[in-house]
C-alpha cells in the first residue's frame, strides 16, 4: 500500500456516517434497560397471583384422591447420533465464483425418568446448518 | 454459560458504533428507514442472544444485519437474490454528515455512485472494520475476491472523486 492509497482510505475513514433515528436510539434504550421498579413488581404480582390460581386448581382436581409426591427425574439417557452430510453438485454464482453446497443434519435427545410415576421426559434437539464452501478453479 | 461481556455497557457501545452499523445496514436495504428497522432489530437479537460470546462483537452484529436484511427482503420480495440485494431506489445523499472539505464532499458524493457489489467490499471494509477474510464470509465470497472488489472499488472511487473534484 503505497503513500497516496492510505491517504485515500484515510479520507474515507474520516467521513462521518449519520447516526441511526431517534426512534432507533429510543427503542434500544427501552429493550436494554433493566427491568424498573414498577415492572418487576407487576411481573412479581403476577406470577404470584398465577401460580396461587394453579396451586388451587391442582389441590382441586387431585389432593383429595392422591397424595402429591414430587417427581424425581434422573437422567437416563443421552445420544448424538452421527451427522448426516449432505454434498450438492457445485454451483457458479454470479460473481463467476463456484461453491459447493453442503447440508449437516445431526440431533442431540436427552432422557430423564421418574421411578415412581414411570414417566420420562424427552428433550430431541434436531439441527440442520447448511453453508457454501468456495472451488478453487484452475 | 459465563458472559465474556458481563461489564459492557451496550447502550454506550450502540452510541458509539451506530452510525457505522447503520450504514453497514444501508447496503442491503432499499431506504433510510429499512437500515433503521434492521438495525434495530439485528441489534436487539443479537443482545439477547449472542452478547454473552468471547471476542469482538463488531463482527457478530454484522452477522446479524446481514440475516435481518436478508430475513426483510425474503419477506418483501421472495424473488430478490441475495446477490441483487443493494438497490438504491432513494436519494443517497444522506449517508453521511456533511463535510467542509470539499475532497471529502466528493468522496462522499462518489461512494454511492460505485458498482454495488464493490461498494459493500468498501462500507464492510472501512466502517465495518472486517478483515477481507471476513468480509468473503459475510458475502460468501472467497477473500481473494473480496480484495479484488476492493481494489477495482479504490481506482473507480479516484476516478469518481477526480472527476467530481474538476467539475
Amino acid at each position: 500500500m503505497n503513500n497516496e492509497e492510505e491517504a485515500f482510505i484515510s479520507d474515507l475513514r474520516a467521513l462521518r456516517p449519520r447516526p441511526p433515528s431517534s426512534a432507533v436510539s429510543a427503542a434500544l434504550a427501552r429493550e436494554l434497560a433493566p427491568p424498573t421498579h414498577a415492572r418487576r413488581s407487576l411481573s412479581f404480582w403476577a406470577t404470584t397471583v398465577a401460580a396461587v390460581a394453579a396451586c388451587f386448581v391442582a389441590a382441586f382436581y387431585f389432593l383429595g384422591a392422591t397424595p402429591l409426591v414430587a417427581p424425581v427425574y434422573e437422567l437416563v439417557r443421552a445420544e448424538q447420533p452421527p451427522a448426516t452430510i449432505d454434498l450438492f453438485d457445485p454451483v457458479r454464482l454470479s460473481d463467476g465464483t463456484f461453491v459447493r453446497p453442503v447440508r449437516v443434519r445431526w440431533s442431540h435427545q436427552t432422557q430423564w425418568e421418574d421411578r415412581q410415576t414411570n414417566t420420562r421426559l424427552i428433550n430431541y434437539q434436531p439441527s440442520e446448518q447448511f453453508a457454501l464452501i468456495p472451488l478453487e478453479t484452475y | 454459560m459465563t458472559d465474556a461481556h458481563a461489564e459492557q455497557d451496550w447502550r454506550a457501545w450502540f452510541a458509539e458504533h451506530g452510525a457505522r452499523l447503520r450504514l453497514v445496514a444501508r447496503q442491503w436495504t432499499r431506504s433510510e428507514a429499512d437500515a433503521d428497522d434492521i438495525l434495530q432489530e439485528a441489534f436487539i437479537r443479537f443482545w439477547k442472544h449472542q452478547r454473552h460470546l468471547p471476542g469482538n462483537p463488531n463482527a457478530l452484529v454484522i452477522t446479524s444485519i446481514r440475516r435481518a436484511a436478508l430475513d426483510l427482503h425474503r419477506r418483501v420480495d421472495r424473488r430478490v437474490v441475495r446477490e441483487n440485494l443493494v438497490v438504491a431506489d432513494e436519494p443517497t445523499a444522506t449517508w453521511f454528515e456533511p463535510e467542509a472539505d470539499p475532497r471529502l464532499q466528493a468522496l462522499a458524493g462518489s461512494l454511492p455512485a460505485l458498482p454495488a457489489e464493490q461498494r459493500e467490499v468498501v462500507v464492510l471494509k472501512i466502517w465495518g472494520d472486517l478483515t477481507f477474510e471476513q468480509i468473503g464470509q459475510q458475502l460468501e465470497i472467497s477473500p481473494n475476491t473480496a480484495a479484488s472488489r476492493w481494489r477495482y472499488a479504490m481506482e473507480s472511487l479516484r476516478r469518481l472523486v477526480t472527476a467530481r473534484t474538476y467539475e
